[in-house]
C-alpha cells in the first residue's frame, strides 16, 4: 500500500467520523430531520444516477421507493419482522418488481423508456392508494414500529424512537449502500454497462449479455430505491401514497433536478446536488407560496449555464484561469 | 353484473368524453416529442393554465366559454412559442435538459396558479344543462357538446398535418429530420408550430375538462399520464394510432371502476403497455 491509499484510507476514516460526530453537534431536531431526508434523497438520487451508467433516465425510481417503504413497513407491522430483515427484504422486493419491469421496459430506449419508468411509478402510488385492505387506502400506513433499540448486558444502549438516534441508522445504511455503487461503479460491472451505454450493438458483438446487464442495472437500482424508502417509512413512522405525498410524481421531479443540478457524470452529483437543493429549499422557506416558483425558476436557470451540475464547475474554473492567464504565455 | 344499464351508458359516455380530451393531450405531446424531441413535461401544467384562463375570463369578465376557450388557446400558443424559443430549443435532441427545465416550469406554473387563484377548486360555467334524449338512452348535454367540439378540433389538425404544407413539414421532420432538411424545410420554424398546436390543444383540453369537472393546481398530472399511455399504446407519432389508444383508454376509465374495484382500474394503463411491449413494442400503428 503506497502512502497516497494511505492518506487517502485517512481521510475517509475521518470524514465518517466526522459525519457520525454532526448529529451530536448539530442537537436541533428540526434540523437533524432536514439531515435525514438529506441522506435518504441521496440515496435515492443515486439510484437514479445508477440507470443513467446505462444510458437510460428512470423516472420511477419514487415507486421503487414506494415499494421498500410499504414492504418494509408491512413486513415489520403484520409479520413482526426487526428492522433490519424488514428494511432487507423491501429493498429486495423493489430490486425485483424492478427486475420484472425491467424485461419489458429495457427494450426502448430514450424518453421512451423515461416516460415508461413515470407511468411504472404512479401506477404503483395508485396501487398503494386504492389496495385499502394492505395498505390502509387514503389514510396509509400509520405506527409503523421503531426499530429495536441496541441493549447490551441488559441495559439499552440507544433507543431509536427518535430522529436524534435514528439519524445514525439512515447514516450508516446510505453511506454502506453509497460504498457498494461506488464500489460496483469502479468494477468490470461497469465496464460493461458503459460499453452498453456507448453502444449496444458494439457491446452486443463483443459478447456482452446487453439485456441482462440491462437488467441487472435497473434491479440494483430498484434495490437501493427500495431500502431508501424503508429508511423514510422507519422515519416517518406513517406513510401515504395521495398524488402529493413522498411518492408522487413531484418527488421524482426533485430527485432529479437534484442530479442535474449536482452533475450527473460524476459519482458526487447526487451528493452535492441533494445537500444544495436542499438547503436552498429550506432557506428560501420564509418566501411561503412563492418557494416552488424560486426553486423552478433556479432549476431552469441553471440547466440553460450550467447544464453539467456543480461537480463541473472545477473544471470550467480551472479552464476559465487557463483562458485569462496563460493565453499570453502560449502567444508570446 | 346487476347494475342497471343507466349506470353503463353514463360510465360510457363520461369515459368516451374525458377520453377524446386525453387525446388532445396525446396529440399534442407527440408532436413535441416527434418533432422537437423531447420530452416536455410541463404539457399537464399547460392544460392546467389553460383551463385557468377560461376560468377567469368566463367567471370574471362574464365572457362567453365559446370566447373564451379560443382566446385561451391562442393565449397558450403564444406561451408556447417562448417557451420553444427561449428554453426549449437549445434542448433539441437532448435526453436530461429538457426533462429538467420542464420540471421548472412545471413548478412554475403551479405555483403561478396557487399564488393567483388558491388551492381551492373551482368551477367553470357550465356549457349547458340537461340532456338529449336519443333512443331512449339520455346523453348529458354538455359532455356531447365537449366532444363534437374535440372532434372538430382534431379535425381540423388532420386537416392541417394532409393538405397545408406547414403541416406536411411538421409530418416529414417527424418521419425523416435530414431528409427533410434536405428538401429544404427550416426544423426550427416546425418545431415551433408543433409548440403552438400542441399548446392550443393543450388550453383547449383543459377549458373543455374545467366547463364538466372543474379546475385546481393540480389537475394536470392526471391527463399528463394519460397521455402518454396513449402515445405508448397507439404507437409514436400516428394520428390514427392516438385516436385509437385514446378511446380503449377511455372506455378502460370508464367500465373498469364499475365492473372491478379502483385496484385494478388503476394497474390497468400498466398491464396494458407491458403487454405491448412485449408482444407488439411499435404500438398500434406504429412504424418505429
Amino acid at each position: 500500500m503506497n502512502s497516497k491509499r494511505i492518506i487517502s484510507l485517512f481521510s475517509i476514516i475521518a470524514l465518517v467520523i466526522f459525519l457520525f460526530a454532526v448529529p451530536t453537534l448539530i442537537s436541533n431536531y428540526y434540523w437533524l430531520s432536514v439531515l435525514s431526508l438529506v441522506l435518504i434523497n441521496i440515496l435515492l438520487v443515486s439510484s437514479v444516477r445508477t440507470v443513467i451508467l446505462i444510458g437510460h433516465l428512470s423516472l420511477g425510481q419514487v415507486g421503487f421507493a414506494a415499494v421498500g417503504a410499504y414492504g418494509a413497513a408491512l413486513l415489520a407491522m403484520e409479520a413482526g419482522l426487526p428492522f433490519w430483515a424488514a428494511l432487507i427484504s423491501g429493498g429486495l422486493m423493489a430490486g425485483l418488481l424492478a427486475m420484472a419491469l425491467g424485461y419489458p421496459f429495457l427494450k426502448v430506449k430514450g424518453m421512451y423508456f423515461a416516460i415508461l419508468t413515470l407511468l411504472a411509478a404512479e401506477s404503483i402510488r395508485n396501487v398503494a392508494f386504492f389496495w385499502a385492505s394492505l395498505t390502509g387506502g387514503f389514510l396509509g400506513l400509520t405506527n409503523i414500529p421503531v426499530p429495536e433499540p441496541i441493549v447490551i448486558a441488559g441495559r439499552v444502549l440507544m433507543d431509536f424512537s427518535r430522529v436524534d438516534n435514528y439519524i445514525y441508522i439512515v447514516l450508516a445504511v446510505v453511506l454502506v449502500s453509497l460504498f457498494i455503487l461506488y464500489k460496483l461503479e469502479h468494477s468490470h460491472l461497469n465496464t460493461r454497462w458503459s460499453a452498453i451505454r456507448d453502444s449496444e450493438e458494439l457491446a452486443r458483438s463483443s459478447g456482452i449479455n446487453v439485456s441482462w446487464y440491462k437488467i441487472l442495472n435497473f434491479a440494483i437500482a430498484g434495490f437501493f430505491a427500495g431500502i431508501s424508502g424503508a429508511l423514510f417509512a422507519f422515519f416517518q413512522h406513517n406513510i401515504s401514497a395521495d398524488a402529493v405525498s413522498r411518492f408522487g410524481a413531484l418527488t421524482s421531479m426533485y430527485m432529479l433536478i437534484y442530479l442535474v443540478v449536482g452533475g450527473e457524470r460524476k459519482f458526487a452529483g447526487p451528493i452535492l446536488g441533494t445537500f444544495f437543493i436542499m438547503l436552498f429549499s429550506e432557506f428560501t422557506r420564509p418566501f411561503k407560496e412563492y418557494q416552488l416558483m424560486l426553486i423552478g425558476t433556479f432549476t431552469v436557470v441553471f440547466v440553460i449555464f450550467i447544464p453539467e451540475g456543480l461537480t463541473s464547475l472545477p473544471g470550467m474554473l480551472k479552464l476559465l484561469y487557463r483562458k485569462t492567464f496563460k493565453t499570453k504565455v502560449i502567444k508570446g | 353484473m346487476d347494475l342497471p344499464a343507466d349506470v353503463w351508458v353514463q360510465a360510457l359516455i363520461n369515459g368516451f368524453t374525458l377520453s377524446w380530451i386525453y387525446i388532445l393531450m396525446a396529440l399534442g405531446l407527440a408532436f413535441i416529442m416527434s418533432i422537437a424531441r423531447i420530452l416536455q413535461l410541463a404539457h399537464g401544467e399547460v392544460y392546467m393554465i389553460g383551463a385557468y384562463i377560461v376560468f377567469y375570463l368566463t367567471t370574471a369578465f362574464g365572457l362567453n366559454i365559446y370566447l373564451a376557450l379560443p382566446l385561451s388557446m391562442i393565449i397558450m400558443a403564444v406561451f408556447g412559442i417562448f417557451m420553444e424559443k427561449f428554453i426549449f430549443r437549445r434542448f433539441q435532441n437532448q435526453l436530461l435538459a429538457p426533462i429538467i427545465a420542464s420540471m421548472g416550469i412545471t413548478m412554475i406554473l403551479t405555483n403561478v396558479a396557487i399564488v393567483s387563484f388558491g388551492l381551492y377548486t373551482r368551477s367553470v360555467p357550465r356549457i349547458a344543462d340537461g340532456s338529449f334524449q336519443v333512443f331512449g338512452g339520455s346523453f348529458p348535454k354538455d359532455r356531447v357538446i365537449v366532444t363534437a367540439i374535440t372532434v372538430f378540433l382534431l379535425l381540423m389538425v388532420t386537416l392541417f398535418l394532409k393538405k397545408f404544407k406547414s403541416g406536411q413539414a411538421m409530418v416529414a421532420i417527424s418521419q425523416n429530420r435530414e431528409g427533410a432538411m434536405l428538401a429544404g424545410i427550416n426544423p426550427v420554424q416546425v418545431s415551433r408550430l408543433a409548440f403552438i398546436i400542441a399548446c392550443a390543444l393543450a388550453a383547449a383540453g383543459g377549458g373543455l375538462t374545467g366547463a364538466i369537472l372543474n379546475v385546481s393546481p393540480f389537475m394536470g398530472t392526471p391527463p399528463l399520464v394519460k397521455g402518454i399511455v396513449i402515445i405508448v399504446l397507439g404507437g409514436l407519432g400516428s394520428l390514427p394510432g392516438a385516436v385509437v389508444g385514446g378511446m380503449i383508454l377511455g372506455l378502460l376509465d370508464g367500465i373498469l371502476p364499475i365492473m372491478f374495484d379502483p385496484l385494478v382500474a388503476a394497474l390497468s394503463p400498466l398491464i396494458l403497455v407491458v403487454i405491448f411491449l412485449l408482444f407488439r413494442p411499435q404500438g398500434l400503428f406504429g412504424h418505429e
